[in-house]
């Protein structure tokens, strides 16, 4: 191996931090099923891509069945059938190296999972186990991706948790005698306790309530500015979006239709289905009247052709019966998927504004 | 003098503690009064967190449970006195329930239209097809729907806010007077949850309805309620018109609950998670 001169290695020191942690390209998901003789595919992930840095929040939001959970098992590389990956790829560029993540052998998966890929779920009480105490599951689950053993990782474990605010007096416990904010945040604890380079983040917060809910985000958030992770944050709730995340992408109908800074998102939305989230959205104070979308949420088994939105679009023209419109940036690091908006982003605000009641 | 819809008169429910020895009680609600006024239909809200109580007060009112302490009035009568089945027919076509789950409210293996025929035959004794056809397809114009739409399909062919309306269609089969929603939207999608929570504005205003709305999302609270209480623990901390209450909370279990909410203009002013950051309140 050459040495390389100090300006040339700043400058691959350079090229390493631009490449982000996880590049998502034209991956597609779909769920083949086979039903009384008669093959239907759903399209769960349609063409999806995207990339999330390090040390980043990255929101993804999404109604249900807008394909935000197949995104995820497909991203972790939790595929079984009869969901399989048609196209694409799923490649992380971890400190040790890039990896793609469907070329792995099982053995080598395993070996980044919750060491260099870990998880937060909905629901706290499928990660713990409800028969043995708290210090089990962290046995269970990091003992053999750290280099510590007995008394050091016992000490590691404990500095982790006072580092999260949390006693040491909850390794005893088990799940059922914990509250459900504080089963999050063990959860939360058990799923850093490891360094992880990429968190993945499912829902962690619907089940709890408000007062809990901001509690366990600001842990969240300051776990991963501590540890400078990235963060793939979903969830359906907006304005959780927009109080924790950096950037955002919308799901509709298993494409991803708009992508930006969260910030930009909320002060300018550009595509329809965007701009109804956000302004549908109630808040105290607000005395507007809000009105829900028309018609139903698509039926990924039967996709519509053209734009998946367009049945419900106030904006929709001919060409959105026919073609698909694809992901076009429009500024740097905003994205969006519509004929009417990529067009003449200018003519969109009018429109909206006569349809807004 | 006409009597209120809906006296709840210093109500209480203790539960006994769990396990063979154990002498504790669980108070799950504590000397909870309000009163629904029968010319004025409302949205009357019922704001706490899991384990304030709120459900129980629902099961009280919808007559499922029996209190422990004080009474419950509807129409001027004891919920206590209502024990015939006729009784509690002509009760439950007047008081009507809908859940947060559309989805267990339905049986799977049933065609949805089932539920707002039995709900025709029972409530409201349509003995003929046609009138029970009619009574539902009325029910169903109400909410968006008709009966050509619904007729012979599964739940499963619906989406949750579909689903949803359809079980407000099946409350209101019987034209009650009250309706009592359990969080009825925290399951549905974003861009269907707004559709459901005007149906239930367009029930007060269009029909009369009063409308009892648990919840513990603020922001939905202040957008359709027209009073509200706070419960924490099963008493009642605060209660009074819904914009001033929430607008600025008194008791320091309302101003914690309000200060928790996530709002998109906080998260721009720094009052979201940040400040929450810097003070780790996190224990």
């Amino acid at each position: 191996m050459t040495l390389l001169h100090p300006a040339a290695a700043s400058a691959a020191a350079e090229d390493d931090a631009a490449i982000p942690l996880l590049s998502v390209d034209r991956l597609k998901a779909y769920y083949r099923l086979k039903l009384f003789g008669i093959d239907r595919e759903v399209r769960a992930v349609d063409d999806v891509t995207f990339a999330i840095g390090r040390n980043e929040i990255y929101g993804l939001a999404g109604e249900s069945s807008s394909g935000k959970s197949t995104l995820i098992k497909t991203i972790a590389g939790a595929i079984r059938p009869p969901l399989a990956v048609e196209t694409g790829s799923v490649c992380f560029n971890f400190s040790d190296g890039t990896r793609d993540i469907y070329r792995l052998t099982p053995r080598e998966l395993g070996e980044i999972r919750w060491k260099r890929l870990s998880y937060i779920m909905q629901g706290s009480m499928s990660v713990l186990n409800p028969v043995r105490r708290i210090r089990h599951s962290f046995t269970d689950f990091a003992l053999p991706h750290v280099p510590e053993k007995g008394a050091a990782f016992a000490e590691r474990i404990g500095r982790h948790l006072e580092r999260l605010h949390l006693e040491r007096s909850v390794l005893d416990a088990y799940p059922h005698e914990l509250s459900g904010g504080m089963r999050q945040r063990v959860a939360i604890a058990l799923a850093t306790v490891c360094g992880p380079e990429f968190i993945i983040a499912d829902e962690p917060t619907t089940a709890l309530d408000v007062i809990v809910q901001k509690g366990v985000l600001a842990m969240l958030r300051g776990i991963q500015r501590e540890l400078g992770s990235s963060v793939l944050f979903v969830t359906h709730d907006m304005a959780v979006h927009a109080n924790l995340t950096d950037r955002l992408g919308i799901m509709y109908a298993g494409r991803l239709v708009e992508e930006g800074r969260t910030r930009d998102l909320f002060r300018q939305p550009l595509h329809p289905y965007t701009r109804h989230l956000i302004s549908s959205l109630p808040q105290i104070g607000d005395d507007t009247p809000k009105k829900g979308l028309e018609g139903s949420p698509p039926n990924l088994a039967a996709p519509l052709s053209g734009c998946r939105f367009h049945p419900r679009c106030p904006l929709a023209i001919d060409i959105c019966r026919r073609e698909a419109p694809p992901m076009v940036a429009v500024a740097p690091g905003r994205r969006v998927a519509c004929h009417v908006v990529t067009a003449s982003p200018d003519a969109v605000a009018p429109a909206m504004e006569e349809v807004r009641p | 003098m006409k009597p209120n819809l809906l006296d709840v008169d210093n109500v209480s429910k203790t539960f006994a503690g769990r396990g063979l020895f154990s002498r504790r009680m669980k108070r799950a609600v504590r000397n909870v009064s309000f009163s629904l006024d029968a010319d004025r239909p409302e949205v009357f809200t019922i704001i706490g967190e899991s384990g304030s109580g709120k459900s129980t007060l629902a099961s009280m009112i919808l007559n499922t449970a029996r209190p422990t302490g004080g009474s419950i009035r509807f129409e001027g009568r004891d919920l206590a006195h209502i024990r015939s089945r006729r009784d509690r027919v002509a009760f439950m076509s007047r008081v009507q329930a809908i859940f947060q789950n559309p989805f267990d409210a339905f049986n799977p293996l049933k065609p949805v239209d089932r539920y707002l025929y039995t709900a025709a035959e029972v409530f409201s004794g349509c003995r003929t097809k046609e009138a029970r056809e009619t009574r539902v397809d009325d029910a169903l114009h109400k909410v968006g729907l008709s009966l050509a739409e619904v007729s012979g399909r599964f739940p499963h062919e619906m989406s949750g806010g579909q689903l949803q309306r359809i079980a407000i269609a099946r409350a209101l089969v019987s034209s009650p007077s009250l309706i009592v929603a359990d969080e009825p939207v925290s399951m549905i999608d974003a861009s269907l949850r707004m559709t459901v929570i005007n149906l239930f504005r367009m029930l007060r205003d269009d029909l009369g309805v009063s409308i009892i709305y648990i919840t513990h999302d603020l922001a939905t609270a202040y957008y359709i309620s027209d009073r509200l209480i706070i419960m924490q623990t099963g008493e009642v901390v605060e209660a009074g018109d819904a914009r001033q209450v929430l607008a600025a909370p008194r008791h320091p279990y309302s101003i914690r609950l309000r200060e928790a909410v996530l709002s998109v203009d906080g998260a721009w002013r720094g009052t979201g998670l940040d400040a929450e950051a810097i003070q780790p309140s996190l224990r």
